[in-house]
């Protein structure tokens, strides 16, 4: 059983990925901050505003990379993958990966690019997205995109979690769910990497992984 | 009786309380800057006034509350109490501040509501359990009732009548709700003017009132139906603490340094991101003071749930409640992100151990 290379990520997954990255790591650092200041300004600063200017670039650009991913599911010229995510597809072959990962099989069945686990668990990033950004919208007070009067547009939303307190709350709470899931998911990959040597946590940079031939 | 007649007569009558035109007119600039016109409305608020010598009846209910807004009412400086109740507004009944009493006071009311054409406003959320709110023997929920149809505007001051404020909250054993909701039960459909506040502004409702008097109609209202004009912003956006919020300067402590320079109130509790009034701009007893200015962060008495849906006045957050469960959202965060550290940890064992197993097999 040989191995080759093969490229797996395109230039443009690569940079959706890291945009990604990128974009989390200054919501959750920002949207700690705006949580509780942890930082005093001194006479001339302006953490706060900062701080909130940055945490609204990050938005925008989480959810220009989200409406990009499905644009490339959808249409790219490298790999269209939408089929990869089909649910109840993934959800037959998850008893298959989760045995595997509870140390019930040692092996599990090949998959194309994802695993049942992996495309579950980025279908529910995506919904964890679209709600983050929801609760955020009805938080913001000015204008989305400069003309979407924000806090009118996504009042429902405070109403449906009974009150902008409440949306807080959960916009609070899903920040721990992104920590939680870039935590598993870098073990994920690194672990992956160390089992099967193949790869896996490089090939995000640099697009290439070792997969079987046979 | 001419108009110029009636007119005449209500200048003696400030004459009268020793009240002169010049505090008159004062009164009716407040009045412009509220609303929002320039001084060229000056006139014409004195004249729509002035005009309403015919003054628009008002019947005042007390229903669950405090009287907290009849007491902040008689406390106001523009209008003071005197011209509010004699000249601008004809207050044909409230029970606080009423001379009559008992069965009289009823044949007032019964008067007034045969009459028709009043301004009614409500104060005190409406208790819906049988014989927890009474007044003579009636249900307050009928007195609504039967005193709403004939009115020509409904308003419901303070947050006790908009949406049941105080007295509604858990576990609210009267079941008391606000005017809207207690009308819509009663099945009488008519707009109601929210203003949610605990007191209300005396400037706000006289401005929704002279409002009416210029405009004969009732101001433009938002989703929670308060007036958009004194509704239409939050505090924290007119705060005047706002610089220290930017720049990251807050109170951490009360009794500190921080607290005697002015900083923000934020992590004490602030809720002024997400309460929307006039506060900052209006602010109270003749633009004196406000809560924040006074040094007291925003407790977010002008929101719809307020107080139940929010937090303890010195904690940014509400708890968490879960079943069997009550905790800050911070502490189920840590817990959460520390099960997972453990979880990671305890698999990343298991997986050597595989691993070596592997080996040891080959
Ligand atoms: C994706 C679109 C997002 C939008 C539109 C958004 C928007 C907002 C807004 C408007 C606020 C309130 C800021 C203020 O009061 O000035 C906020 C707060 C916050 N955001 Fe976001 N956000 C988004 C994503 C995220 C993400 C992905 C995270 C974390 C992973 C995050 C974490 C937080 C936290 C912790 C707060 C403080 C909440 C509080 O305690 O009140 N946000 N966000
Ligand atoms: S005191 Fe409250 S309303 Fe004022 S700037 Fe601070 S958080 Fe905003
Ligand atoms: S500043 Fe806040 S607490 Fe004070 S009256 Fe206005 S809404 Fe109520």
């Amino acid at each position: 059983m040989a191995n080759e290379l093969k490229y797996e990520w395109s230039l443009a997954y690569r940079v959706e990925h890291w945009v990604r990255v990128i974009a989390i790591a200054v919501l959750v650092f920002t949207g700690f901050y705006i949580h509780w200041p942890f930082i005093t300004g001194g006479a001339e600063g302006a953490v706060m505003s900062w701080m909130r200017f940055f945490h609204s670039v990050a938005a925008y650009a989480l959810v220009l990379g989200l409406i990009v991913r499905v644009y490339m599911a959808l249409n790219s010229t490298f790999d269209r993958d939408w089929k990869d995510f089909s649910i109840t597809k993934n959800l037959k072959d998850l008893p298959d990966m989760l045995a595997y990962y509870l140390f019930v099989n040692d092996t599990h069945k090949d998959y194309r690019k994802y695993n049942p686990l992996q495309a579950l668990a980025y279908l529910f990033i995506a919904a964890l997205i679209i709600f983050t950004t929801l609760t955020g919208a009805a938080l913001y007070k000015g204008n989305a995109f400069g003309f979407i009067n924000a806090a009118e547009s996504f009042r429902w939303v405070n109403t449906m979690l009974g009150g902008e307190s409440y949306t807080r709350i959960w916009h609070f709470l899903s920040m721990w769910v992104f920590l939680i899931f870039v935590g598993v998911h870098v073990y994920m990959s690194l672990l992956q990497a160390a089992v099967n040597k193949d790869k896996t946590f490089m090939s995000i940079f640099t697009g290439y992984k070792l997969k079987k031939t046979s | 009786m001419g108009e110029k007649e009636v007119s005449k007569q209500f200048l003696e009558a400030f004459e009268f309380q020793g009240i002169k035109r010049r505090e008159f007119l004062k009164f009716c600039g407040a009045t412009a800057a509220l609303l929002g016109l320039s001084e060229l409305y000056i006139p014409k608020i004195a004249a729509a006034i002035e005009k309403a010598a015919k003054r628009p009846p008002v019947v005042w209910l007390n229903f669950a509350s405090d009287s907290g807004c009849t007491e902040a009412l008689i406390k106001a400086t523009y209008p003071n109490a005197a011209d509010l109740v004699l000249d601008i507004l004809s207050i044909d009944y409230n029970e606080t501040i009423m001379a009559a009493a008992g069965k009289q006071s009823e044949e007032i009311r019964e008067k007034s509501r045969k009459a028709g054409g009043y301004i009614l406003i409500v104060e005190g959320g409406v208790p819906t359990k049988k014989g927890h709110g009474m007044i003579a023997g009636k249900e307050m929920l009928d007195i609504l009732k039967e005193m709403a149809a004939p009115a020509v505007a409904i308003i419901a001051v303070g947050s006790c009548a908009t949406f049941g404020g105080v007295p509604a909250a858990k576990p609210n054993p009267s079941q008391i709700i606000g005017v809207t909701e207690a009308l819509k039960k009663a099945g009488v459909k008519k707009a109601v003017v929210n203003l949610d506040l605990c007191p209300v502004n005396v400037e706000y409702l006289v401005g929704v009132v002279v409002n009416y008097l210029l405009l004969g109609k009732l101001p433009e209202l938002d989703s929670f139906g308060r007036p958009k004009m004194f509704y239409g912003q939050t505090i924290h956006d007119n705060c005047e603490r706002r610089a220290h919020f930017d720049a990251g300067r807050f109170v951490e402590r009360f009794g500190s340094n921080e607290e005697a320079l002015g900083y923000c109130l934020y992590k004490m509790g602030c809720k002024g991101p997400m309460t929307y009034s006039a506060c900052p701009k209006v602010q109270y007893n003749d633009r004196v003071s406000w809560c924040i200015k006074a040094g007291a962060p925003c407790i977010g008495c002008a929101e719809h749930d307020w107080p139940d849906k929010f937090a303890g006045f010195y904690n940014r957050l509400p708890d968490v409640k879960l079943p069997g469960i009550q905790a800050t959202a911070d502490k189920i965060g840590a817990v959460a992100g520390v099960a997972t550290a453990v979880g990671i940890a305890a698999h990343a064992i298991a997986s050597s151990g595989r691993a070596k197993k592997a080996g040891g097999e080959k």
